[in-house]
């Protein structure tokens, strides 16, 4: 699995997304502009300028035409993917944390920093996916979170809940077209770092501070598998195509009080989705990694680390290949099954 | 004996991942049914973005190395 790095960025990366065919990456680093790079070949393909502050996040909707991001600038921006051209400024009390689009693209959330006098929000603004029409300058829907701020959310399937983490561990389920609290649960003991979804978007993923990742079935909140580590983590992603999730931390250099800490842990670690076992570790970053973000088409994987680079790694034969016996045993059941009938 | 022992331990983490796959796609089978016939009874194509990608034109798909 020999990666490619993607030099471009100066600063530490925050968030990176790949489009929905696999074939592009975008993504945002502290450093105020957005970066786009061909997947198979670490090409940068352009760069999008226009942010006054550190980046957060990104997000590009299903049909790779638009690209919305959100910043320390407080705003919310969106992009033509092709020409570059912003298309639409949000502005906003407070810095602009995760942004992400509904599975249709007709929409898009954005979870805004709770700071002195302002509660943190989730806002939704409707999309209109023709770059040349209009861009409405109203949100459609605000939810403030009056209890615990939300650090990451997400539309599940449907795009019928608005599923939100927060700093204080715990998971919200919101109705996505009232704005109305359905749930919350205490998942995590730690401030919720990432929320990444599975293809059809019945389950995600979630980070933590408290050095475990959950998977968790969007539409009870009901934890279905733990990962444990012994670092605190930043991002988790879910693979397609096999039953693996890839997850990203390590404790920053000057959170290291112990100088028994062992020096790096920046590695990705690859766990078994269905039997929760650790299965590997790539390492290669310098500094902890930030974000982790799997190809939709299962063909690799990006990680983006506070060192400043993007690692591009093509899955090889032997990740293809890795299976475990009682999964060789269903599969061979499922086709003897599917032949007798 | 220790041979029958470690072999027995084999079998109980084979066994104890068998229930973990089988638990698993049965819930996968039970969702996926469940969000098929959501779908349907709002009206909604199966894939998302059915529709929403229009034909491009042939000469900008060409790729230009």
């Amino acid at each position: 699995m020999r990666p490619v790095l993607l030099q471009g960025h100066e600063r530490a990366l925050t968030q990176i997304r790949y489009n929905r065919d696999g074939d592009i990456i975008f993504s945002t680093a502290k450093d105020q502009h957005i970066c786009a790079w061909y997947a198979h070949n670490g090409e940068r393909l352009g760069t999008y300028h226009g942010h006054q502050g550190a980046l957060w996040t990104v997000d590009v909707d299903p049909t790779s035409t638009l690209l919305a991001s959100g910043a320390a600038d407080n705003t919310v921006r969106l992009w033509d993917i092709r020409t570059g051209k912003c298309l639409k400024v949000w502005d906003f009390n407070t810095a602009v944390k995760r942004v992400e689009f509904t599975e249709d693209g007709s929409q898009l959330l954005a979870v805004t920093e709770q700071r002195m006098g302002f509660l943190g929000t989730i806002v939704v603004f409707d999309i209109n996916l023709d770059v040349d029409g209009p861009q409405s300058d109203e949100r459609s829907m605000t939810i403030t979170c009056e209890e615990s701020k939300a650090t990451v959310a997400g539309w599940s399937y449907l795009s019928k809940y608005i599923i939100a983490g927060h700093e204080d561990g715990s998971i919200s389920q919101y109705d996505a077209k009232t704005g109305e609290q359905l749930d919350n649960v205490q998942v995590h003991e730690g401030l919720i770092t990432d929320l990444q979804w599975a293809p059809d978007r019945t389950y995600f993923i979630t980070a933590s501070k408290d050095k475990t990742a959950k998977l968790v079935n969007a539409r009870d909140l009901e934890v279905m598998k733990t990962y444990v580590t012994d670092t605190p983590l930043n991002s988790a992603s879910i693979t397609p195509k096999k039953d693996f999730v890839i997850l990203g931390g390590g404790q920053a250099a000057m959170d290291v009080t112990t100088t028994s800490a062992r020096q790096g842990k920046f590695e990705a670690r690859f766990y078994h989705k269905i039997f929760e076992d650790e299965i590997g570790r790539v390492k290669g970053h310098f500094g902890p990694l930030n974000t982790v973000a799997v190809d939709p088409q299962g063909k690799g994987y990006a990680s983006g680390s506070e060192d400043g680079y993007v690692r591009v790694h093509q899955f090889d034969k032997g990740y293809f290949d890795f299976t475990y016996e009682v999964e060789r045993q269903a599969k061979a059941a499922a086709a003897a099954q599917q032949q007798q009938q | 004996e220790d041979a029958d022992r470690y072999a027995s331990a084999d079998l109980a983490v084979v066994e104890h991942r068998r229930r973990l796959l089988d638990e698993w796609m049965a819930w996968r089978a039970s969702v996926e049914e469940e969000v098929e016939e959501e779908r349907e009874a709002r009206g909604l194509p199966q894939d998302p973005i059915e529709g929403l990608i229009k034909k491009t034109d042939e000469s900008e798909d060409q790729v230009i190395e």
